[in-house]
């Protein structure tokens, strides 16, 4: 009797399980599929195919994994992206170029260079800035030491970005050099919604910031059509001594794309990293965020903001691992949902024995506009050196009653005071992007999502 | 901080004696005759029985559970003692007819049976191994229809009560220990207050293990009807083996409309020598329900003993208006290790629930704290606070915090906050400039600390407390 209650059950899982494990095996195949002819870079792909293959398809049975539903994802069958790549005018970009980049940007459209739409005028001679497959001959052995060498690469979706590693974007700023002008890496996505096939796009980016060297980064994903691509991203970045690296990342992916992006950054001693994460597209995200210290007394400081309406799921999974003393980290991380969206925030911070002097700080904010919406959140601190200041908080609720009834008290009616509140509550993280036509349309789309257009460019 | 804290730690574990007394135990090991002679040893009505082999054959399909911040070599439960009783005589009247040597015993831990010594206003259920020895005031309560005896006898005397409310906090398979516990579970507790009863007294059990291939298995059940409050406390220790224990106890408390229950730990089972050889390992599911409007639960717990600490008391909020509260202190050194923390779960409407975790790693200690804060779709205007603040002392000790947030309710509000520090030179310096030795300065640090807990405490045991953190940190800081 027992037995053949339980069968069915088993079996269920074994087919869930199976159809996850062809899945996977099916990503891997369309990843591969990207052309290479560099042996170093089949060498470095081949490496990455075993670390795929050793693991499985992520499931909310994995503590990772727990708050991030990835079914949706497991139900859209992927191809690779279609070639020749299709091809797209400047006007056809102008809502995503920023007017301070306009001579600084590198464009990738579904993941390939498209050397027609990047200008890098703008920029110092000494900088290496450009894609993998033109630099890979004159500066492959510059760059050698810094591709795909991040810790955390064995992750299952980096390491698959790593299979179909053909081109990506390159900035490798020299020794002592400081670049004013912000550089904007754009990768859009062509997807229209009529197509029958979902596209894997694996956009990947290598920054090198050498001594004393300085630079600010736009790290830009968007979308031109509304049809549903996977968007696999992995960003590298070497911040060498006494550098400095201001990176502003915004995920405005299409309403049905799925992302999943890694940032993973090395910091060496006395060098500065920020990083302005904002996460608004997509159907389905997810940003890793790594930070590892190699060298004392380096400074981080993260701010995030997450903004989620309709059924969106938006994960936000940080980790910085400290190992040398006087580091010094700031993290503020803040989601605000509506509808029946999701938001998800994991942020570990490893204080071991040799990590003295810490000073590390953690604050995630979550602010529920509506009565579906929904929020799972864990800082984690592990400490174990005892001269150290740690703290992290979290707070979860609504917009303040008072606050609402204070504003109304000074005439603005209901709608507008909440909206001010809101805006309010997403403005103390815009206002720390660097680039200031970047910051007004962040604020635009706040305000368009916080009144309610729905429809308000993404 | 150098040498005084060292010394401090390094003081032996007084409870550490084992009595020399006859006892009555069954064979090693663990199946379904084990489970049905610990039954029919306990003269046990036929639902017991049914229960315990549920729970036997649901512990069988599950897996020992590996996500908390603790290591241990793998546990043979086969080779465990599942009941073992001091023999005595076969039905006591009177404290008169208690085994001396037991009184003795229970004398030498500073818990007085005999009526002319016993704390005034506490009223004692010990037990020792795997049954109850003796409970006392039990007359003096029952004029206030309050029933505090031992889980044995309240299957035979209340199977009713025991039938209704037993397992209905921690079902038989809640978890693996729970499931352990419910299968061979040997005594335990039970308190009953009726309706609109204020108990009179503090109740309190005093647990001891003392065979060392035994574990203890002990469960309490405590109903506080509509209206009524009650507070309880509980006690233990064990003596030093060089061999490790199991203590899996399941603790349920159910509160109706209105009621309340107060219920705080003072946690001291043997911790193991500096190494880590020997210790209890206390896998402890406690979980308290908040069934009625307005009802309240509040734990209060101080962690000091025990190699592994693997223990999570929670509040399920069910009634609307109900309270959750939990106080902690864990203190871990040498090479302890604590995974604990607390789970509120709220689902009735305005629940409220607070958190205060204090967490103190010394030595070679891990130390984490690990909560769920779950706020319910239908839990309109919950409110949760919590605040988890860790002290090193020493850089090899390690502390943790995982807290999981997870809410569904835009009209709930959730804050948490956690820090970390350490005990300052310049604190210390300016102590011993006005005079104070720097083990009593850590001593008054430690106890301010801690204060917030230690004020939930019952009066006399917050003094124990607080001597008892005193004497184990005595000299860990060097």
């Amino acid at each position: 009797m027992s037995l053949q209650v339980s069968s069915p059950s088993e079996s269920a899982l074994s087919t869930a399980a199976e159809k996850r494990a062809i899945y996977l095996a099916n990503l891997l195949d369309v990843s591969k599929r990207s052309p290479t002819t560099s042996p170093w870079l089949k060498e470095l792909r081949d490496h990455a195919t075993v670390r795929v293959q050793e693991q499985t398809f992520p499931t909310t049975r994995d503590e990772e994994w727990r708050f991030t539903d990835l079914s949706a994802l497991l139900q859209t069958p992927l191809v690779a992206v279609e070639q020749p790549v299709v091809s797209l005018s400047l006007e056809a970009i102008a809502p995503f170029i920023l007017p301070e980049a306009k001579a600084s940007q590198l464009v990738f459209v579904n993941g390939k260079y498209a050397p027609h739409l990047s200008c890098v005028t703008d920029l110092p001679e000494a900088i290496v800035i450009g894609n993998l497959s033109t630099l890979a001959g004159t500066d492959g052995e510059r760059l050698r030491p810094y591709l795909a060498q991040q810790p955390g690469a064995e992750e299952v979706f980096t390491a698959l970005n790593t299979t179909g590693l053909s081109d990506a974007a390159l900035v490798l700023v020299p020794k002592g050099v400081a670049i004013d002008t912000p550089i904007h890496l754009l990768f859009i996505a062509t997807a229209s919604n009529t197509a029958s096939n979902t596209a894997l796009i694996q956009p990947r980016v290598l920054v090198v910031a050498e001594t004393n060297s300085a630079a600010t980064l736009i790290e830009d994903y968007g979308a031109i059509g509304s049809g549903t691509y996977f968007n696999n991203s992995v960003t590298e970045i070497w911040i060498a001594e006494n550098a400095q690296v201001n990176h502003t990342r915004v995920q405005r992916d299409g309403h049905h794309a799925f992302h999943i992006g890694k940032t993973a950054v090395s910091q060496a001693r006395t060098s500065r990293y920020t990083c302005n994460a904002m996460s608004m597209g997509a159907q389905l995200s997810r940003h890793h965020l790594e930070i590892y210290q190699t060298g004392e007394q380096t400074e981080t400081t993260l701010n995030g903001l997450t903004l989620l309406h309709g059924d969106q799921i938006g994960d936000t999974h940080s980790a910085i691992a400290l190992t040398h003393p006087h580091g010094t980290t700031r993290q503020l991380h803040k989601c605000i949902i509506d509808d029946r969206a999701h938001a998800i925030f994991n942020g570990k911070v490893f204080v071991p024995k040799a990590a003295q002097l810490t000073d590390a700080g953690q604050l995630n904010r979550n602010l529920l506009l509506s009565s579906k919406a929904r929020v799972d959140t864990k800082p984690q601190l592990e400490i174990v050196a005892d001269n150290v200041k740690c703290t992290h908080g979290a707070t979860v609720g609504q917009l303040e009653a008072d606050e609402v009834f204070y504003l109304q008290s000074r005439g603005i009616d209901v709608s507008d005071a909440r909206q001010l509140l809101v805006y309010a509550f997403a403005f103390e993280v815009i206002d720390q992007i660097a680039i200031a036509s970047l910051r007004r349309t962040l604020a635009e789309l706040v305000q368009c999502r916080s009144m309610g257009l729905r429809k308000a460019k993404i | 901080m150098t040498t005084t804290v060292t010394s401090l730690v390094n003081q032996p574990y007084k409870y550490g004696f084992v009595t020399d007394i006859e006892s009555d135990v069954i064979p090693r090991g663990l199946s379904e005759d084990v489970v049905r002679l610990i039954s029919s040893k306990k003269n046990e009505p036929e639902f017991m029985l049914e229960f315990r082999l549920k729970a036997y054959r649901q512990w069988l399909k599950m897996a020992e559970p590996n996500w908390a911040e603790v290591g241990y070599p793998a546990i043979d439960y086969q080779n465990i003692i599942y009941y073992s009783a001091p023999k005595q005589k076969e039905k006591l009247n009177s404290l008169e007819e208690v085994d001396p040597t037991l009184l003795e015993t229970f004398e030498k831990l500073g818990i007085s049976l005999s009526e002319q010594k016993r704390l005034s206003n506490v009223a004692v259920d010990a037990i020792f191994d795997s049954v109850s020895v003796a409970t006392t005031f039990r007359e003096k309560l029952a004029k206030d229809g309050v029933i505090f005896c031992s889980i044995s006898e309240a299957m035979r005397e209340y199977p009713e009560l025991v039938q209704k409310y037993l397992g209905s906090v921690v079902p038989v398979g809640d978890n693996y220990f729970a499931a352990l516990n419910s299968a061979v579970f040997s005594d335990g507790s039970f308190v009953y207050i009726p309706k609109g009863t204020k108990c009179p007294m503090e109740l309190s059990t005093y647990f001891r293990i003392n065979n060392g291939d035994s574990g203890q298995f002990e469960r309490t059940l405590i109903v506080a009807e509509a209206g009524s409050s009650v507070s309880y406390l509980e006690g233990c220790t064990a003596p030093m083996f060089d061999t490790n224990q199991l203590h899996a106890a399941v603790v349920e408390l159910v509160a109706l409309d209105d009621a309340e229950i107060k219920y705080s730990t003072v946690q001291n089972w043997y911790a193991g020598d500096k190494d880590g050889k020997g210790g209890i390992y206390n896998f402890v599911t406690k979980r308290g329900l908040c069934q009625g409007v307005n009802s309240k639960i509040s734990w209060t717990q101080v962690e000091t003993g025990s190699a592994i600490t693997w223990k999570y008391p929670s509040c399920v909020l069910v009634g609307d208006n109900s309270v959750g509260e939990f106080y902690s202190v864990a203190l871990t050194n040498n090479c302890q290790q604590a995974d604990t923390g607390t789970k509120m779960v709220h689902i009735g409407k305005n629940t409220r629930s607070t958190i205060i975790s204090k967490g103190i790693s010394a030595g070679r200690s891990e130390n984490s704290y690990r909560g769920l804060v779950k706020i319910g779709p239908k839990a309109d205007g919950a409110r949760n606070y919590s605040q988890c603040d860790s002290m090193l002392i020493g850089d090899n000790a390690g502390a943790n915090t995982f807290p999981y947030i997870q809410v569904q309710n835009h009209t709930a509000k959730v804050e948490h906050e956690a820090s970390t520090s350490k005990i300052g030179e310049d604190q210390l310096f300016f102590f011993a400039q006005r005079g104070v030795s720097s083990e009593d300065a850590i001593s008054m640090m430690i106890s301010g600390f801690c204060k917030d807990v230690f004020n939930q405490l019952p009066m006399e045991f917050a003094v124990e407390a607080d001597r008892l953190l005193s004497l184990k940190l005595e000299g860990s800081v060097g």
